[in-house]
């Protein structure tokens, strides 16, 4: 028996027991009318109409399990008979992370923008959806966000916020685009440049592009001539994304030094694996006219005219 | 011990603040009014924002923008039906920023009736301006003075029924003066200013419907993309910051110039997407196709002088290219348990690159003919991740994933056409593996730990400076109190990227620690500091006086500590005040001057190896509520920018504004 088939059956076995371990039975429990929420929670009840479940209330059609209160916070019989109390409901603030997913989960998987969910790295790293949704809380209408979108995402990703304090940025604080302008905080799938593998969560443009170039469509091309490493391992090659102390946020202070990074013919690279051409001899480093590499490399990013992007 | 708290966070912290306007407080009450059958909370800042600079403009322009006069700084407006059976509408949202000439503006709306159609409209402008490279301390080339506009639309009808249907309508242009360069007439001539007025469009349209059938819901979407790009250029006689004139005895002049690049793409796309949920697993897919082309031209015309003969050089060339892109992705997830999720993600990437044209260039001096032949790119990568989520307990749990990726990159410099010769194609594959585990944390309620680890190897990467050996360790603690909330994250990465000439590696290093107090509703302190190590080595080759020199490092060292710190205390519910303090600084390698370098760099590298920059902003913020609808604000923010390396760049600018803030 191979070692895979051997793996298989364990894991196979591993889950089942996982699952059996955890049936256990409930004791009974019913739906009430939604009306015996309000004698408690009347705050809450009277400003519900503000909150966008409240879409499923207002068409009165939808089954208890999918409606108002309940919906949510599961049958509210044992609730309502034991006067409270959070044992007795399905209370959020009490629910560990992969059950809040799932309840959520319940209506709101359907989507594209969340098909990737279950293998982002929030979810992998223990966060729930009401680590950044508050639906009761929220100041913000449209997506029930704790905080306005940039200061919840700085919150936790603070060296990111770092970097948005930057004199070349893109202009997030600002308000001009935000966090998911370019990223998924609900997962993404595998990139379609570098290996398919990092970066995490930044999302793509609708034909499966990077999402710089949703605003930078001139780059887009396609071009005749692409600069194969932007095609290949994607903008960030030569860019920061978010912020840098360099002019056009690069990852280097001075053009130059970027381009013989990689334009150095050193074997096993490029096309053709025999190394990324360097420069030709009529260049002349000393001269400080061949140290301005756009300068005459205008068209750095693809051109349709020149293989040397001059023009 | 508070007051050692709130100093170590004072004297500490982390980044970025919002600019000192627009004033997050609204006036008014945020219950709102009702009026008839809906529910309404409005309000709008507007004031006059002003700005003094000294230095350089240019890089002030660059990197705060903001101006004088007066603007609508923000507003809000919510109207919700309280039965959610409004007539026309149930709910609206909208919000601006920055209106009436602010470099940063936008707009957002959403008009919804519950079950029958959804609106979302969301319009920016950024006035982006840049001064150009900088090249060893001094300005540099492709100035931009430009105004991006963006919008996009999105129509849901039926949002809530098992049938769907979407339209959407998203543009950008780009739009303003620019200056760029051209080199003439060969690699030895030197180098011109061209000025461009940039016109840029880009739009697409989209169509799409979602439905259920047999329990597997499927959603599908066209779009068709647009985009033009008219933009020319001539040639510049003066006035291009940082160009070096030329001395009379250039080999090389150009006395006449001129250039039109007209392209036109199109880049029509399919996607279609399935999902299936069960008890114990749910499947979904999603596969697309897009079918970029673009069409162009590019009639170049330059007269001049080298080496003492009339040079006419024209250079004509047209056609398109095309790049396919066909994808398909599969999710598979596994969920036995509440506790347990294993997901499989498999991943397939087509990107063709490809055209249908041969170009000519022709020298009238030399009467030289150049003939050019497109170049073929095609990249093939398969992918497949396996995720693995264990909550074992509330205390522990684990996570693990393991991911596989094959990339086939070929390429062509010369394709057959028109009879012309191929050349031979090349390919090149490579293999990453790639697996993480980490492990979270959360010994008491409010305090939770997690660690992980990544670690990858890559067979063949592209570039020299491509993740190949690379292993990246994070850490994050929070602790999380409802009046108190510290974290502190530590990551680190690191590539090695061996090769045969040479070699390359980056590490890259960050720390930080970042928390909020507020022990009562009326006061607040925020503070964090972030300290961000980067530093590579890579080598390289490169010639003098047509020597070549090879056998050197480019040695590139950043350490950029961040602080922010901010407080807001409110008086008697009715002054708030707000104060804070950013300040950036990259202390590069820890010298002030290019004189004493580091590693075996020759000079021209040692001068730029690092570039100590400091840039700060503290402000201040007062707002007064007046009665309950209106409230009075002022604001100043300074911004000040210096580079060690060059005078040049640096700038200090006194920004503020005073506004009113109403509710109505």
């Amino acid at each position: 028996m191979s070692l895979a088939v051997r793996t298989s059956m364990l894991l196979v076995i591993f889950c089942t027991g996982v699952f059996v371990a955890n049936a256990q039975d409930k004791p009974a429990n019913h739906f009430v009318e939604n009306t015996v929420c309000r004698t408690c929670h009347p705050i809450i009840w009277s400003n519900f109409y503000k909150n966008p479940h409240f879409k499923s209330v207002a068409s009165g059609k939808e089954p208890p399990e999918s409606t108002g209160c309940q919906g949510c916070h599961g049958p509210g019989l044992l609730h309502a008979q034991n006067g409270g109390g959070a044992e007795t409901i399905r209370a959020f603030t009490t629910l560990p992370a992969e059950q809040v997913l799932d309840a959520c989960l319940r209506c709101h998987s359907q989507t594209l923008s969340r098909a990737n969910i279950r293998s982002s790295q929030h979810t992998l790293n223990g966060m729930a959806c009401t680590s950044c949704h508050s639906i009761h809380g929220s100041q913000s209408v449209r997506a029930l966000l704790r905080k306005p979108q940039t200061t919840l995402c700085e919150g936790c990703h603070t060296d990111v916020r770092a970097q948005f304090a930057m004199p070349f940025k893109h202009r997030v604080e600002e308000g001009v685009i935000s966090c998911t302008d370019c990223h998924n905080p609900h997962g993404t799938f595998a990139p379609t440049w570098r290996m398919a593998s990092r970066p995490h969560q930044v999302d793509q443009a609708a034909p499966n592009e990077e999402p710089c170039l949703k605003c930078h469509a001139d780059k887009r091309g396609p071009f005749i001539f692409e600069h194969l490493g932007v095609r290949v391992d994607g903008c960030e090659t030569c860019h920061a994304p978010h912020g840098s102390t360099n002019s056009r946020l690069l990852r280097r202070p001075v053009v130059f030094t970027l381009c013989l990074e990689c334009h150095n013919g050193a074997g096993n690279f490029g096309r053709q694996g025999t190394g990324i051409p360097s420069q030709t001899p009529k260049h002349n480093m000393a001269d400080p006219r061949y140290q301005n590499c756009t300068a005459c490399h205008v068209r750095i990013h693809g051109s349709n005219a020149d293989s040397s992007f001059l023009r | 011990m508070r007051i050692t708290i709130l100093l170590i966070l004072i004297a500490s912290v982390a980044a970025a603040q919002p600019p000192v306007a627009p004033s997050p407080d609204p006036a008014g009450e945020r219950a709102g009014e009702n009026v008839h059958n809906y529910n309404i909370v409005d309000s709008f800042e507007t004031g006059y924002r002003f700005s003094t600079v000294g230095g350089s403009d240019a890089q002030y322009r660059s990197s705060v923008n903001y101006g004088n006069g007066i603007r609508l700084l923000g507003s809000s407006l919510i109207v919700t039906s309280r039965d959610g059976h409004g007539s026309l509408f149930d709910q609206i949202t909208l919000s601006t920023q920055g209106l009436g000439n602010d470099p940063y503006e936008s707009a957002s709306l959403r008009v919804e009736k519950y079950r029958t159609y959804r609106y979302d409209m969301s319009w920016r402008q950024n006035d982006y301006f840049n001064p150009g490279l900088v090249t060893g301390g001094g300005n540099g080339q492709h100035l931009l003075d430009t105004q991006n506009r963006m919008q996009d639309h999105n129509l849901t009808l039926f949002p809530q029924s098992n049938l769907k249907f979407f339209l959407g309508y998203s543009g950008s242009t780009q739009s303003g003066p620019s200056y760029s360069s051209i080199q003439q007439f060969d690699v030895t001539g030197n180098i011109f200013p061209l000025f461009s007025n940039v016109h840029r469009v880009w739009r697409e349209y989209r169509l799409g419907n979602e439905f259920q059938f047999f329990g597997i819901r499927v959603n599908w979407m066209h779009g068709w993309q647009d985009f033009k790009d008219d933009t020319g250029a001539v040639l510049a006689t003066s006035g291009v910051p940082g160009a070096v004139p030329l001395p009379p005895e250039s080999p090389v002049n150009l006395t006449r110039f001129r250039a039109s690049d007209p392209n036109h793409g199109t880049n029509p796309y399919w996607r279609a997407a399935i999902f299936a949920q069960r008890k114990l697993f749910n499947v979904n897919g999603r596969f697309t196709y897009s079918g970029g082309r673009r069409a162009f031209v590019v009639d170049e015309s330059a007269q001049g002088v080298a080496s003492s003969l009339t040079r006419v050089q024209n250079v004509v060339t047209l056609g398109d290219a095309q790049r396919p892109v066909a994808t398909g992705n599969l999710n598979v997830n596994f969920t036995p348990t509440s506790k347990l999720t294993i997901a499989n993600s498999t991943s397939v990437y087509n990107i063709r690159t490809l055209g249908d044209s041969l170009f000519t260039q022709f020298d009238s001096a030399t009467q030289a003919t150049t003939v050019l032949f497109y170049n073929y790119l095609g990249i093939r990568t398969v992918a497949n991740d396996t995720n693995l989520n264990y909550q074992v307990s509330p205390l522990v749990g684990f996570m693990a994933s393991y991911h596989f990726s094959d990339r086939l990159i070929s390429t062509q410099d010369q394709f057959t056409f028109a009879g012309a010769v191929s050349s031979s194609p090349a390919e090149q594959s490579n293999q990453l593996h790639s697996g993480q585990i980490g492990v979270r944390i959360t010994p008491w309620k409010p305090l939770s730990v997690l660690l992980s680890a990544e670690i990858g190897t890559d067979s063949h990467p592209f570039t020299p400076v491509a993740d190949a050996d690379y292993h990246a360790l994070t850490a994050r603690v929070q602790y999380r109190a409802k009046a108190f909330r510290l974290l502190a994250t530590a990551n680190s990465n690191y590539n090695a990227n061996s090769v045969s000439l040479t070699s390359y590696g980056s590490q890259s290093r960050t720390y930080s620690v970042s928390g909020s107090w507020t022990p009562r509703s009326q006061f607040t302190v925020d503070a964090g500091f972030n300290r961000a190590h980067t530093y590579s080595i890579g080598g390289i080759a490169y010639f003098t006086d047509a020597q070549l020199i090879q056998g050197q490092s480019s040695i590139y060292l950043s350490n950029i500590n961040s602080i922010y710190a901010g407080v807001r205390y409110e008086i008697a519910k009715r002054i708030d005040l707000y104060a804070a303090y950013t300040r950036v600084q990259d202390l590069g390698d820890g010298r002030d001057s290019a004189a004493a370098g580091i590693g075996n760099s020759p000079a021209v590298f040692q001068a730029v190896q690092t570039f100590p920059v400091a840039f700060q902003s503290p402000m201040a913020r007062l707002s007064v509520k007046i009665n309950e609808k209106l409230r009075w604000n002022a604001g100043y923010q300074y911004y000040g920018y210096r580079a060690d390396f060059t005078s040049l760049l640096g700038y200090r600018a006194n920004t503020g504004y005073t506004s009113l803030s109403f509710s109505f």
